[in-house]
């Protein structure tokens, strides 16, 4: 073991993977507060997994073995605990650092980095805790055009976007909260380059036309607002001295990266900043692939060219500073950002798709299920949860040590740990978050639930979400519930 | 036959579609002038073949069966010269209807409202300019479109355009497009007209079109051969849409934008194939290039010559004509990519390389030619040099003409001997009497634009000596007095980038600094000043370096600078105030598109030259300076953007240059004393190595500047004494200094110098304070660090932990820089 580790820490590292892990506003009321106890959206599960985990594997599986993890500090705790616990199988090296932050002060992703430059020596994977990748989409192949692109013309970064799900009519009603717009993008199909983002700004200023320089517009470009950043980013270490010199810049995603496109083809911008994106072979004086790709600027060249009326001067490329883009289609395999509710809800429907539920085998848990409860294949089902008799479960995710009670329906739902269902309540399209309580003979439609929220016996809920207002007393409340329902577990 | 016009109708059998095609036969404008004078573009000849003819043998390929051609210039001999062609004999398989159509029709859109009117078309109709070449499969092209309509009867037209590159020599880029395509289904979902002057700088996308079509393609890559393949009801929105005067900027853009027709137009592109119009002499020439590089196959010089000739392939793209008429000396050079028509003769020790040559031409013993056109029966003298150069049909070039870059010289002209013309000069021939003109059918506005520039002829020709038997007439050069549209695409400066032989190269040198100071914010006044380094020093070269290369916008500038003076010679006159002339000023700035800098060069000019010289002594020579800069002094900050140190520079460099050189201590000294300028900015200027008149050569100027940066150096040393001694002890130094002058200023005002010394600094620094905060748009552009603690706080944003209060403060300084000018 000991000299297995001296060996590694010979090599020199090629990239280390920086994964922001924040509050997942967006994600409210699943991300709000469980009475004093935080709910990480990291530790959110997808298909009763939490969605780091395949995150984490997914960086694993691309031979990256340093993680900086950077979270709230209140959130460090949990994430603490999860890492470092056997739930959690990889064997990253996780360099856990966080910084103080409430819900309400968000810190911006460029001051978290300018943070914690000093921590990433090498090149690096700026990433978001929520994406999940197909394996159609290995890490690997990123890294691979990175190598390739900064190898050859001097690229400093590579992003990956991948296609909008559109998701399906009512599967989220719009009281969870607006999707995601769409970000429009400029790229050049041929060199795979990102060219252009289109950031609120731009839809501030003229919200009818969407304008773009004609130095950009290389011979031939696409553009789509079909796709959506995956929050990836390879990035050559140099970009952390940009950073640091773009103090006012707040957003990686929606300000830095944005301005990196523009520094592609502007050539003030260029000259500015070249040296500091580029260092190493970048010149002061070569503007060459700025020319080249200005449209306005003739190349002399051209009218001497007799023959060909083409003109070719493509040689003598210096740093190119490109920023790679990687497209994943959306017929090539299924990806996301768990960044918000219609997303949670999509991602995990998406996961049930490829369940096979079976009752389980291990004795303990199989005695929980009862004879008579009704378990479509489309469902998972955690570990330690009982389900009542003559209860009904379909295309449905449940949680571990969840409670259902009898005559119980439950229809396209996810239902996070420790939920208590009781006898003869109807749950349809539903996100209950942990430690919800659902009285007997409620009926719930396309609702979403804080951790610990109670819904009376009775009550039939539609379109809403749910949150806690008194803490203490739901607190009080639902650890009374545990209880309870440890009690008839056992009984 | 063919030349009954208006009988289209046939008894052609209905159930076999006739391919129909329109072609449009005049230009509807006048790149080609002089050249077109005489002739309709269509019958210049290009690879010695008319236009037309390569149009039609373009259409032929396609398998079109019948053509109209709408004429309007010079309509007869367009009726005749297809009479006389091959198309016209019994067997041609095309039949050719010249269609007459009014004085009237200004624009393609006034043509397609006559072939509504004449209900010429019956079915889907291909419609092509009468200068195209091409050996595209329009017919497939066709058969895509009525292949569409059958599911689609929205969509009314196909517009065939070329994949090329968006540095294509024949792509014009004076005129030229930006398509947003739907790669599916290749729809035209928008499409952007692209000028070379004004330069568009920017693509607009409407976003509307992003809600149907989430992925599309922007294409700046396509030449748009103008090749149409349009439906029936096309003639007929022409007709509903009276306005409609172009096709592409006027109907293509007026389908896509109307929320009301619900038509479509798709596009075609052609992958293979060449397509191209001679809409200009710039693409005149790559054409020919490429027709001789043999890119248009099968319609090359030595296989289906649209004229019948029959040219000899030789190695190296030479073409000589077959029927061994063409005499060529022993000692000849014929370069690469050269065609010879018949009859010619290459005399002794003549060079003709990637030229055409007409027939019955006679090239002079010693004459070079150089990438030129010569037309058919053209005699050139011994000794001749013909670079990059169109020359008509039956001129005479006498010995030793040198005729260089981008001239043309239409039919029939005499010029010569031992005459040199400068680039692109026009020349056309004197006609020989008005009322013998067989063209007396011209258009009205052709005949007047010749009348008038018979009778400019005087003043156009200047000293331009064409020599003694030579009948030509000078056509103007240079940018007209006043253009109708300076938007418009036949606007001067946008032809030029249609020009032969033009590189447009100081264009696009003024452009390329707009466009990089672009970046970030819109604020034009950012912009100049965040170029203000190398403006500066660009200015102070300017004023030294005799400039070689007389340049359009040296002309520009020049003519600016007459108009900033004039304007401000209005306004001294009659006494407007200070406001009101920095209005006037801006608006001259914004219509003749210069930089801040040269408004502020030409304001200083202005105002210096406005100070009389008097020489009744110094004191009286003093008041009338603090009269004149504290009268017109402020306009200097007004116009703009304040920058003292640009001020400073240019004064320097004004007076330099100027007779009243003993006066710059003194101005600068009144301007100090107004608060235009302030301490630091004459330190930092005179810090700049510029200022000292470093790196150039000597010469009277850079003496000027030395002196002038003495003066600097006396007052700077006065500074200094100042600070340190600060008491009220005066001096009389030989060079005035601000304290001269400002105890004479002020003497009617009892304020004290120290607490004014102070004010002006406070009011400056703020200047500074404002301005770098404009330098750091979205950039931080390094600002010269301020020294006064007072605006150290919004100035720099390098600041080790910025707080967020302090980027809030820097990024609504750039906000609202623009408007922070003092």
């Amino acid at each position: 073991m000991d000299l297995e580790t001296v060996k590694q820490d010979l090599v020199s590292r090629e990239f280390r993977a920086v994964v922001l892990a924040g509050f997942g506003n967006e994600l409210q009321p699943l991300t709000g507060d469980y009475g004093d106890e935080p709910s990480p959206k990291a530790l959110l599960p997808v298909a009763n997994r939490p969605m780091i985990e395949y995150l984490l594997s997914w960086i694993e599986q691309s031979g990256i073995k340093d993680v900086l993890l950077i979270c709230p500090a209140i959130h460090r705790p949990a994430l603490y605990h999860h890492i470092h616990s056997d739930v959690s199988s990889s064997n990253l090296n996780v360099d856990l650092q966080t910084y103080d932050e409430t819900i309400d002060s968000g810190v911006g992703t460029c001051e978290l980095l300018r943070h914690f430059a000093h921590r990433v020596q090498e090149d690096f994977v700026l990433l978001s805790c929520d994406f999940i990748a197909p394996p159609s989409l290995p890490l690997s192949t990123l890294l691979n055009q990175f190598r390739a692109d900064s190898g050859s013309n001097g690229s400093i970064a590579t992003t990956c976007w991948y296609a909008t799900n559109k998701p399906e009519k009512a599967s989220s009603p719009d009281e969870w909260g607006p999707s995601a717009p769409p970000t429009s993008i400029v790229w050049d199909d041929a060199s795979s380059t990102l060219l252009h983002i289109d950031t609120a700004d731009d839809l501030d200023q003229n919200s009818e036309e969407l304008e773009l320089r004609m130095s950009l517009l290389y011979p031939k470009v696409r553009l789509s607002s079909n796709f959506q950043d995956s929050h990836v980013y390879i990035c050559r270490h140099s970009i952390l001295d940009a950073l640091a010199q773009k103090q006012h810049l707040d957003s990686f995603r929606e300000e830095f990266l944005p301005w990196l496109c523009k520094v592609q083809y502007q050539k003030l911008k260029r000259r500015k900043y070249g040296h500091i994106l580029y260092p190493e072979t970048y010149a002061q004086s070569s503007q060459t692939t700025a020319l080249l790709h200005s449209t306005l600027l003739t190349l002399n060249a051209v009218d001497n060219n007799v023959l060909s009326p083409v003109s070719d001067n493509e040689g003598d490329v210096t740093a190119s500073l490109k920023v790679g883009i990687v497209l994943h289609r959306a017929d090539a395999g299924f990806a996301i950002r768990v960044h918000d509710l219609h997303s949670y809800v999509e991602v995990n429907r998406r996961s049930l798709a490829a369940a096979n539920y079976a009752l389980p085998t291990d004795p303990k848990n199989r005695a929980l299920i009862d004879q008579k409860a009704q378990i479509s294949a489309d469902t998972i089902i955690g570990d330690s949860t009982k389900v009542s008799e003559r209860t009904t479960i379909k295309k449905s995710i449940i949680g571990r040590h969840c409670i259902i009670g009898k005559t119980v329906k439950i229809v396209g739902c996810i239902l996070l740990d420790h939920c208590v269902i009781e006898d003869g309540a109807k749950i349809d399209g539903s996100v209950l978050g942990k430690n919800t309580k659902i009285g007997s003979k409620a009926e719930l439609t396309r609702c979403v639930t804080q951790a610990g929220y109670e819904v009376s016996a009775g009550d039939v809920v539609k379109n809403e979400r749910l949150e806690t207002s008194d803490w203490t007393a739901a607190a009080g409340m639902s650890e009374n519930d545990d209880e309870t329902g440890e009690n008839e577990s056992d009984a | 036959m063919a030349s009954q016009a208006g009988g289209p109708k046939d008894k052609l059998v209905d159930d076999e579609e006739v391919l129909q095609a329109v072609v449009l036969a005049d230009s509807f404008n006048k790149r080609f002038r002089p050249l077109t004078t005489r002739k309709p573009r269509c019958l210049l000849p290009i690879c010695n073949a008319p236009l037309l003819d390569w149009t039609f043998e373009s259409l032929a390929l396609a398998g079109v069966q019948e053509v109209f051609v709408i004429c309007r210039s010079h309509a007869d001999l367009v009726k005749e010269a297809i009479k006389e062609s091959k198309w016209s004999k019994p067997g041609s398989g095309m039949k050719i209807v010249p269609i007459m159509t009014s004085k009237e029709t200004y624009s393609p859109g006034d043509a397609m409202r006559d072939i509504y009117t004449r209900g010429l078309v019956s079915s889907d109709f291909i419609l092509v300019m009468g200068d195209l070449v091409s050996n595209i499969r329009i017919d497939e092209v066709v058969r895509v479109h009525k292949e569409r309509r059958k599911t689609n009867k929205d969509a009314i037209m196909t517009m065939v355009v070329k994949e090329s590159g968006a540095e294509h020599r024949t792509r014009a880029r004076g005129d030229s497009s930006i398509f947003v395509i739907d790669s599916e289904t290749s729809e035209c979902l928008h499409y952007e007209s692209v000028t070379g002057f004004p330069a568009t700088k920017s693509a607009k996308i409407p976003r509307e079109i992003f809600a149907e079509h989430p992925e599309v393609e922007i294409r700046n890559d396509l030449i748009d051969c103008s090749i149409d393949v349009c439906s029936v009801e096309v003639p007929s929105l022409f007709q509903d849409n009276f306005d409609y005067g172009d096709i592409r900027r006027d109907f293509v853009h007026g389908v896509l934008t109307s929320d009301l027709l619900m038509k479509s137009i798709h596009l075609y592109v052609a992958q293979e194939g060449y397509a191209a119009r001679v809409q200009d002499t710039r693409s005149y020439d790559s054409i020919s290039k490429d027709i001789l590089s043999r890119w248009t196959f099968p319609l090359v010089p030595d296989d289906n010559h649209p004229s019948g000739h029959n040219y000899e392939l030789r190695r190296g793209n030479r073409y000589i004509a077959k029927d061994g008429s063409v005499v060529l000396a022993r000692t000849c050079k014929i370069g690469a990519n050269t065609l010879i028509g018949p009859s010619s003769t290459i005399s002794e020790n003549a060079q003709v390389t990637s030229s055409v040559i007409g027939q019955n031409c006679i090239i002079g013993a010693g004459t070079i030619i150089d990438n030129a056109y010569i037309f058919d029966n053209t005699i050139i003298g011994s000794n001749c040099k013909i670079q990059r150069s169109i020359v008509g049909s039956g001129c005479s070039i006498k010995e030793n003409t040198q005729i260089t870059k981008g001239s043309l010289i239409g039919d029939g002209v005499t010029i010569g001997p031992d005459v040199a013309l400068s680039p692109f000069e026009r020349l056309s021939a004197k006609r020989p009497s008005l009322k013998h003109t067989p063209t007396t059918d011209d258009s009205e506005d052709e005949d007047s634009d010749l009348e008038g520039i018979e009778r400019d002829q005087e003043s156009i020709k200047g000293s331009i000596d064409l020599g003694k038997d030579s009948n030509a007439l000078v056509w103007p050069n240079g940018p007209p007095d006043e253009e109708d549209d300076p938007d418009d695409v036949e606007n001067y400066r946008n032809q030029r980038f249609m020009r032969l032989g033009d590189d447009v190269s100081d264009i696009l040198s003024s452009d390329a600094g707009s466009e990089t100071s672009e970046e970030g914010t819109d604020s034009s006044h950012v912009e100049t000043d965040s170029q203000y380094d190398g403006r500066s020093v660009s200015a102070l070269s300017d004023a030294s370096a005799p400039s070689d290369i007389h340049t359009f916008s040296d002309n520009a500038e020049r003519e600016f600078r007459v108009e900033v003076k004039q304007s401000l010679d209005r306004a001294f006159a009659e006494g407007h105030s200070v406001d009101n002339a920095a209005v006037e000023l801006k608006t001259l700035r914004m219509a003749s598109n210069v930089s801040l800098t040269r408004v502020r060069e030409a304001v200083i000019a202005a105002i210096v030259e406005r100070i009389p010289l008097v020489d009744s002594g110094a004191v009286q020579q003093r008041k009338e300076i603090a009269s004149v800069i504290g009268r017109w002094g402020p306009l200097i900050d007004k116009i703009g953007g304040v920058d003292a140190v640009e001020t400073v520079c240019l004064l320097q460099a004004h007076c330099a240059t100027s007779s009243r050189m003993p006066l710059f201590g003194q101005i600068l000294a009144a301007l100090y004393q107004d608060d235009i300028v302030d301490e630091d900015d004459i330190r930092k200027w005179h810090s700049l190595p510029a200022s000292k008149g470093e790196g150039r050569k000597p010469s009277p100027e850079a003496d000027s500047l030395k002196k002038c940066w003495v003066i600097g150096s006396h007052m700077i040393k006065q500074f200094d004494e100042q600070e340190s001694e600060d008491d009220n002890s005066e001096e009389e130094g030989v060079a005035p200094t601000s304290r001269n002058i400002r105890k004479e200023g002020e003497r009617d005002n009892d304020s004290s110098d120290d607490e004014q010394m102070l004010r002006s600094r406070i009011v400056s620094q703020q200047h500074t304070s404002s301005q770098s905060g404009e330098e750091d748009d979205d950039d931080d552009v390094s600002s010269p660090p301020p020294t006064d603690p007072l605006s150290s706080s919004s100035s720099e944003n390098s600041g080790e932990d910025q707080s967020g209060a302090a980027k809030d403060s820097t990024e609504g300084s750039s906000d609202d820089g623009s408007e922070g000018s003092v």
